[in-house]
């Protein structure tokens, strides 16, 4: 029991749990809009395009988030120009932005090699996150959680029906502006503690497994934003006792949720849809 | 002057390299050109961070890191489309799913394992350092997908465009759908060792993105693609020794580049374009009598194409 308890006696393991389920959350409430609209790669694309931005901000000595910040607004901006002026599909342009981004990054980084930790842009250490860091990431977070808590409704009006939105009196470029902000913010603290390689998932595997739970969006919102916070304290706390990387660890607990939702979930699961197929099998014969 | 040019020639490390990259580059170069068309672009994003648990694997049980990397990639794409024939979630947020759980679970293995293996490797690859074995290898696997590519590529370009007519013609879609997830996984197992995670996420994309910007007709894109895709990889690892950074990240840059300019060249020519067309339309009204053109209907001439 003693051993159990351990990891909550330093203050440490401590922080790093409340950053990361705090992060996890805000995340996870992101994910079920992301999921909505099919934005996965945009969120993938956005972690890897900030990757030169923390480069240069490390080595000029800059706060990183305003580094990433416009690197990753430079990436957006040049996939939505070659989007309109060419024949490109989306995630052409997407794909093309990226790996050219995160080259970049590399290509600096490999310039001199001695300033910045390449292991943790990519990683991700919320075990050894610094002070100053972390207010950053929780201001921003809370920021964002505001205004999700604020705006869910009209964004969800808008991400369904954008003439409705119109209708009803809701700016839809000035919401998807913002939410945009939000969610490369979001990338950036996800990269603290899961790393550039794996924001992917956080933004966007909490969401779908509660898209395969729930047909009702605020059940999918609550649903999505419990497995955020449950496997990020979960996953932070396993990594004490593993020695692992906190952000793989979390990852992994996700992905599983989304397994046992697939297998098990009471309507959209393989079991009832196997179950389903059978009756209408029997029915036709009968 | 002319020593210092010739300088990389002389190491028999820099010339491996140059043989494997081109070795690399071609087969997906080609398979790029089908990927762009049809919209395939995290596709090959996915198989690549996914094989990350095969090597982790392959590598504490001691067998070709090549073979892991291969039935890794493969799982993802089955699981994937397995996953995705039974549920309601769109493919790509299926694809995102399992790619990164794969990943991650890659990671701690290879945290665990604590092996000599270096992630940076993985991410980059090792141009410089790569055994002659590991050249032939490549190069098998290279001319094996070739080998496909030329038999079968004019069923897997139908099966792009008009899937339906594929069908019709006995064509096996669903085998043709893995089938092409299989070719990538062999493409992006070969190039893993040498070139890395990223250069082969790019070298899937990029080429066949220039190349559809200049090109009609999918033969000659599939030149263009491998003419940019061959002399950015040679020119990026020469480059690369001059200023000591890593090839492949120099490569894709040079690719983009490429790109930007093919890019640019094209707005300039469109614009060229829509004012030759207006030029011609006024000297047309101006020219016959019987169409007086007032400068009221100038104003209501189209500006676009």
């Amino acid at each position: 029991m003693e051993y159990l308890l351990e990891p909550f006696g330093y203050e440490y393991m401590v922080n790093a749990m409340f950053v990361s389920a705090l992060i996890g959350v805000v995340c996870a409430f992101l994910s079920a809009f992301l999921m909505l609209r099919g934005w996965s790669l945009i969120a993938d694309a956005l972690s890897h395009a900030t990757v030169p931005g923390v480069a240069i901000a490390y080595m000029a000595g800059l706060p990183f988030s305003i580094g990433a910040f416009v690197s990753g607004g430079f990436a957006a901006v040049s996939i939505l120009f070659i989007k309109r002026r060419s024949l490109l599909k989306e995630d052409v342009a997407i794909g093309l932005i990226f790996t050219t981004f995160f080259a970049l990054g590399l290509f600096l980084l490999s310039l001199s090699p001695s300033t910045v930790d390449l292991q943790r842009i990519l990683m991700g250490n919320i075990l050894a996150i610094a002070p100053w860091d972390a207010l950053q990431m929780v201001i921003i977070s809370i920021a964002t959680l505001l205004f999700l808590t604020i705006y869910w409704k009209d964004l969800l009006l808008v991400f369904f029906d954008e003439q409705q939105a119109w209708m009803a009196g809701i700016s839809p470029i000035k919401l998807q502006i913002l939410f945009f902000a939000c969610l490369s913010a979001m990338t950036l603290a996800a990269m603290q503690t899961v790393g550039a390689l794996l924001v992917i998932a956080v933004v966007v595997t909490p969401g779908a497994t509660a898209y395969l739970l729930s047909d009702k969006f605020s059940h999918i919102i609550i649903i999505s934003i419990c497995i955020g916070l449950f496997s990020s304290l979960l996953g932070t706390y396993l990594s004490y006792f593993i020695d692992g990387v906190t952000g793989a660890i979390i990852v992994c607990l996700q992905t599983l949720c989304f397994l046992v939702a697939f297998i098990f979930a009471p309507k959209q699961g393989l079991f009832s849809h196997i179950k389903r197929r059978k009756e209408a099998l029997r029915s036709h014969y009968a | 002057m002319l020593d210092t040019l010739m300088l990389p020639f002389q190491f028999s490390f820099m010339n491996k390299a140059f043989i494997i990259v081109t070795l690399t580059s071609i087969p997906m170069a080609i398979l790029s050109c089908y990927i762009v068309l049809k919209g395939w672009s995290l596709m090959g994003d996915a198989i690549a961070h996914a094989v990350l648990p095969g090597i982790v694997i392959a590598h504490l049980l001691a067998i070709p890191l090549a073979v892991g990397a291969f039935i890794a990639g493969l799982c993802c794409a089955l699981t994937t489309g397995y996953i995705k024939e039974n549920c309601r979630i769109r493919e790509d947020t299926v694809m995102g799913i399992v790619f990164s759980g794969m990943f991650a679970v890659g990671i701690i293995l290879f945290h665990q394992a604590n092996s000599e293996l270096h992630l940076t490797h993985v991410l980059l690859g090792d141009v410089l350092g790569i055994s002659v074995s590991s050249v032939i290898e490549t190069g098998m696997i290279s001319v094996f997908v070739l080998l496909i590519l030329l038999i079968r590529g004019r069923d897997l370009m139908l099966l792009i465009f008009d899937p339906q007519q594929a069908q019709v013609l006995g064509i096996n879609v669903r085998f043709w759908h893995y089938g092409i997830q299989v070719l990538l996984a062999l493409s992006i197992v070969a190039a893993l060792q040498a070139v890395g995670m990223i250069l082969s996420i790019s070298l899937l994309i990029t080429p066949g993105a220039c190349a559809l910007l200049v090109s009609k007709r999918f033969g000659d894109m599939v030149v263009v693609s491998l003419c940019v895709a061959i002399s950015c990889s040679l020119l990026g690892v020469y480059t690369s020794f001059y200023l000591d950074s890593t090839p492949a990240a120099t490569i894709v840059l040079l690719m983009a580049v490429v790109f930007c300019g093919i890019f640019c060249h094209k707005i300039y020519a469109d614009r060229q374009a829509v004012k030759n067309q207006q030029e011609k339309t006024l000297d047309i009204l101006s020219a016959s009598p019987q169409n007086s053109a007032t400068d009221r209907d100038l104003e209501k001439l189209p500006l676009s194409p």
